[in-house]
């Protein structure tokens, strides 16, 4: 950049420290105290929420898995079939609905998750599962899975 | 990065009076074009006015058109919707095309509020089953049960655990 | 929000009392049984902000069962904040002050530590053995399965059952009886 005198220089720089510190400001604009305000607060605030920002974007993807599984698993177990033989039972049956998927169903579908559970079950009884069989539980009699090739 | 979004409103998108289901009516009532008749940076307003006018009018027999020329002064389109929003925006220097452009999307606004959005999807009927609740799949035999139940009772009377 | 609409998020939201009996249970076993039913993590609906935790009633505490010799060698840690003031009593001990503090504290440690768990335990109630005052016993509406099967336990060697039950083989002809 090329300046023809030394004050135009010295306002050029006035105006970048402007629009620097707006650029912080415009973020810290719904803190609570100084460090709204004073740049020097408002700055270091400004980084910590943002390196705040870039942990979430993982974390909250984690704990939204975490809450569908927990859901997942308590809709489940309401019908005798534990998370991990519901997952495989489905998977076995080429019935791959996501985790949200499934969460959502168990809430306001009930009775369709229920029909998706009997499914896993009996999928998982019929191949023989160990763990399956050992489990108590009244055989759905309506439902007929696919038998498995290999 | 932007948090523009902090301090607006927030909500889902809805349509005014369900407004497109069996029937659709436009929204915008009366849209008023302020504009120099010598200034170059109404030119682009003043060919609008000049080619495209009466064809926008003609599509949208709805919407009451106001023209107003005004001496050395920027040009704008002010929008005014049913419910009593009123859409203002600067159209200095556009061209002919980007004023009709901004002016049909003033049409197809329904005037409310830019708003957060909360969800990207929203229903009014969430369940067709019925939502889930502690009594959808309890069993009608515990009503009578006597509580505390014997080891002896049926296992599954006892909630699965 | 119309009165259907309202009339189904109670009903969602509706707390159920459990009952649970804790005869010759394993309170460390069945802690995060409980535990499940009084934050709710046993419904769909579960969220670690909405109010869906139902109440638990467990009954029969002073008959629980601890694995091999925890009675002995478990104990409990208490400080009273003074210099000194520590103190470390042994399960049975405890048990004895209080039978309804093994399985109270064991309730409390499987529920993480937060600001909610104190309200959540606030849903739990204990009693020692199987007498529930009449208005607690009103609300039960379900029971939570035990977890383990509850022994038999063998009956008086003078009745007839006793007598009854088949000898494997017959005593030697030296055995004296007592």
């Amino acid at each position: 950049m090329v300046f023809t005198s030394a004050v135009q220089l010295a306002k050029r720089a006035g105006l970048d420290q402007y629009w620097k510190k707006r650029r912080i400001f415009r973020l810290s604009a719904h803190y609570y105290g100084r460090a709204r305000n004073c740049y020097v607060l408002a700055i270091r605030a400004v980084h910590r929420s943002l390196a705040f920002a870039t942990k979430a974007r993982k974390f909250k993807k984690e704990d939204m898995a975490q809450l569908w599984e927990t859901r997942i698993a308590a809709g489940s177990e309401q019908h005798g079939v534990k998370y991990p033989h519901l997952r495989e039972g489905l998977h076995r049956c080429n019935i791959h609905l996501n985790r949200k998927t499934l969460a959502d169903l168990a809430i306001w579908e009930p009775y369709t998750f229920r029909a998706l559970t009997q499914i896993a079950w009996t999928k998982m009884r019929q191949d023989g599962d160990r763990e399956v069989k050992e489990m108590d539980g009244i055989p759905p009699n309506n439902v007929v899975v696919p038998s498995s090739k290999n | 990065m932007s948090n523009s979004h902090l301090f607006m409103s927030a909500g889902w998108v809805t349509a005014p009076l369900n407004n497109g289901i069996g029937r659709y009516s436009g929204q915008l009532q009366r849209v008023v074009i302020k504009f120099c008749k010598t200034h170059g940076c109404s030119r682009g307003v003043r060919e609008f006015v000049e080619s495209n006018l009466i064809d926008f009018s003609r599509q949208n027999p709805g919407v009451a058109v106001y023209v107003k020329p005004r001496r050395h002064r920027a040009p704008t389109i002010t929008a005014e919707y049913c419910n009593g929003e009123r859409g203002y925006m600067h159209v200095s220097n556009m061209s002919r095309d980007e004023v009709y452009k901004w002016l049909s999307h003033q049409t197809t606004q329904s005037g409310r509020e830019f708003c957060r959005y909360r969800k990207f999807w929203r229903t009014e009927t969430p369940s067709i089953q019925g939502v889930w609740s502690p009594h959808t799949f309890r069993d009608p035999r515990l009503n009578l049960a006597e509580f505390p139940m014997v080891s002896t009772a049926p296992k599954d009377w006892f909630r699965f655990c | 929000m119309s009165a259907l609409q309202r009339v189904t998020q109670w009903q969602t939201f509706a707390r159920t009392w459990h009952l649970f009996d804790a005869r010759w249970q394993n309170p460390f076993e069945c802690s995060s049984l409980i535990a499940k039913h009084l934050q709710g993590r046993h419904k769909p609906i579960y969220h670690p902000l909405n109010d869906c935790g139902d109440m638990v009633v467990a009954i029969n505490t002073r008959h629980i069962a601890l694995a091999s010799d925890e009675w002995i060698k478990r104990v409990y840690f208490h400080h009273t904040g003074y210099p000194g003031g520590a103190t470390w009593t042994l399960a049975w001990e405890l048990h004895d002050k209080d039978p309804t503090m093994i399985l109270k504290k064991a309730v409390y440690s499987a529920i993480k530590n937060n600001l909610q768990r104190r309200t959540t335990m606030q849903r739990l109630f204990l009693y020692p053995d199987d007498k529930i005052p009449d208005d607690i016993l009103a609300n039960i509406t379900n029971q939570i399965r035990s977890p383990r099967p509850v022994p038999t336990p063998l009956p008086d060697p003078a009745s007839e059952e006793f007598q009854s039950f088949p000898r494997i083989a017959p005593f030697p002809e030296d055995y004296v009886l007592k």
